[in-house]
């Protein structure tokens, strides 16, 4: 067994431990990170699918919305309130089961559907769920659920704020890093060789014995299952509400996308090098020249796909084949 | 025992009759040339038979079990294994990487492991001439690298049965030689059988098949020890007269 494949995970971790301490200790600086990792976190959920599957989820921020419904929807129950801290376990259980059921469905019927129609599919899937939990009123329709004051009751004001203020922008740091782990995994195991096949030519791999249809499931599960975690944590936690205007937007999806093409699709340091890169775009010119982001933006990350058109790690990868550096590239 | 055995197999598009009423047995072990000019139907019995298409009419057995309707990765797992006319190669990874998962999914899931299927890749592209490719991209590959690469992807899969698309389609007769002779040569080490269309290239057919079946227009108008099948009045009708055209322009 060669240990060296996972050599790209400890560049991850590394990478998020300097993160992790220059947030913690640099005056101001928490909250930039904090911002910066969400779009790490994102975007490694949404290369588990894309990367592997070439598929392109459009509907994926449905994912993040249900999961944030689901950390709501527990904290905000009184039966729950007694279990104080622990309420944040059935919170993330109860997100990835609703995020896993729709996708577990969605999958079953849109991934039949190649390209262009299941990217139209999941965008449907999307639109709909949003306009169902506000036509039929559930979950406090388009009101949305505001959590701040049962938080309160089952942590207690100090801890409460701790959540916000940092606990849930540290499980970003955990679940980005559960996903490292997942992505190095399907990188190095029969799943994932069997998506890489899928992923370059669909028939070829049929006929060579891998089951597409229930590997291309696996991957979206997982995918939207880390999705999930991430806006229980990110949105529901960070802000103590969940709004449908805002947790489907379909936005965030094209931040994924920019964010795994910039870094490099199918890479396990692709979407952390992209996050990184926008996420810090983001903040700074949202300072620097409120407004007027996009004028920069835009040009800016069609410069970076012009000149990495592989993604930044992507042409890394290959300038460093057979060279020292190699085993750390993935 | 027959290991392949196909019984008035159909296939239609549209009002096109691709495959017509096709029945053919192949033995375990046996060397068999198909032959039959563009558009006679061939590559579509090969779809047929690995399960890229489903029959509209009759049936298709592999050693006695009904596959007819079984998904082409299932059929894979019991031993069919192809390669395609115009090259399918996973071309953003390695020739190594690509040829480890034939391995991988050629068998079912924990009888051969990651680390086992790249040295398995690693053989099989020694026995076609591709070892010092291996950590090339395989896009990076020349068009006759890339059939190669099928071939040692398509036998990396244990296969029982290996369906060779005009494998040696633009070669010059030199390295057609030197295919036929790794074919031959797998043949007699891995003891399987191997049906190859070889389309017009008659120095193929004749060093390469035991036996030869000639499709025309969706149909099978011969199927014989290959001396015989080239010598029958309807196959030279139909299609050897092209041969001897071609061989004299070469
Ligand atoms: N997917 C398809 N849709 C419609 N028609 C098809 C399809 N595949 C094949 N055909 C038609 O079926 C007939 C048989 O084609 P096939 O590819 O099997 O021939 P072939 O013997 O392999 O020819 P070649 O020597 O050119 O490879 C042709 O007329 C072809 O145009
Ligand atoms: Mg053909």
């Amino acid at each position: 067994m060669n240990k060296g494949k996972y050599y790209p995970l400890f560049v991850a971790i590394g990478i998020f431990l300097v993160l992790f301490i220059f947030g913690k200790f640099a005056q101001g600086m928490w909250e930039p990170v904090a911002l910066i990792m969400f779009y790490v976190a994102v975007g490694e959920a949404f290369n588990v699918f894309l990367g592997f599957t070439g598929y392109v989820n459009f509907g994926y921020v449905v994912f993040m919305g249900l999961g944030s419904y689901g950390m709501a929807l527990v904290v905000s129950s009184s039966s729950m309130a007694g279990l104080g801290p622990w309420i944040l376990i059935p919170g993330f259980l109860f997100a990835a089961i609703m995020a896993g059921i729709l996708a577990a469905g969605v999958g079953a019927i849109a991934l039949r559907l190649r390209g262009a129609y299941f990217a139209i599919a999941t965008i449907g899937v999307n639109q709909g769920v949003k306009f169902f939990i506000e036509g039929a009123k559930i979950w406090g329709g388009s009101e949305g659920i505001i959590i701040s004051k049962p938080l309160k009751v089952a942590l207690g004001p100090h801890l409460a704020n701790a959540v916000t203020t940092f606990w849930a922008d540290f499980l970003v740091f955990m679940i980005a890093i559960l996903a490292a782990v997942i992505t190095i995994v399907f990188l190095h195991t029969r799943l994932g060789y069997g998506l890489i096949a899928l992923r370059e030519d669909e028939d070829a791999a049929r006929v060579m014995g891998v089951n597409t249809t229930k590997y291309k499931n696996i991957a979206f599960l997982v995918s939207s299952i880390l999705a999930a975690l991430v806006g229980a944590t990110a949105w529901c936690l960070k802000t103590t509400y969940v709004f449908p205007d805002d947790v489907f937007a379909l936005s965030y999806t094209v931040d994924a996308i920019v964010i795994v093409m910039m870094g490099g699709t199918g890479t396990l340091l692709g979407p952390v090098v992209g996050g990184l890169i926008y996420g810090i775009l983001k903040y700074w010119l949202g300072i620097l020249l409120p407004g007027f982001q996009l004028l920069i933006l835009a040009p800016f990350i069609i410069i970076i796909i012009i000149l990495f058109p592989e993604g930044i790690v992507g042409v890394l990868k290959k300038r460093v084949r057979g060279k020292k550096l190699e085993k750390f590239i993935a | 025992m027959s290991l392949l055995e196909l019984k008035g197999v159909t296939k239609r598009f549209g009002g096109l009759v691709a495959v017509d009423h096709v029945d053919l047995v192949i033995n375990e072990g046996e060397r068999l040339g198909i032959v039959g000019t563009n558009g006679s139907g061939k590559t579509t019995l090969y779809n047929l038979i690995s399960g890229v298409y489903t029959c509209d009419e009759g049936s298709i057995l592999l050693e006695g079990l009904d596959i007819t309707n079984m998904p082409a990765y299932k059929r894979a797992h019991l031993g069919l294994a192809r390669s395609f006319q115009i090259p399918r190669p996973f071309g953003q990874i390695t020739v190594r990487e690509n040829v480890a998962i034939g391995a991988l999914f050629g068998t079912l899931i924990g009888e051969i492991g990651e680390d086992e299927a790249l040295e398995i890749g690693e053989y099989y592209l020694e026995k076609v001439g591709l070892y010092p490719k291996r950590n090339e991209i395989a896009n990076a590959l020349t068009p006759i690298e890339k059939k190669l690469m099928e071939v040692a992807r398509a036998l990396s899969m244990k296969p029982r049965l290996v369906l060779l698309d005009e494998a040696m389609a633009g070669m010059n007769p030199k390295d057609i030689d030197r295919i036929v002779e790794i074919i031959n040569k797998i043949h007699e080490e891995e003891k399987i059988s191997i049906v190859s269309m070889v389309e017009h290239i008659m120095r193929a057919v004749v060093n390469f098949a035991e036996r030869v079946v000639v499709m025309n227009q969706g149909k099978k108008i011969a199927d014989a020890p290959t001396q015989e099948a080239l010598n029958d009045q309807k196959v030279i009708d139909v299609y050897l007269g092209r041969f001897a055209l071609e061989e004299q322009n070469a």
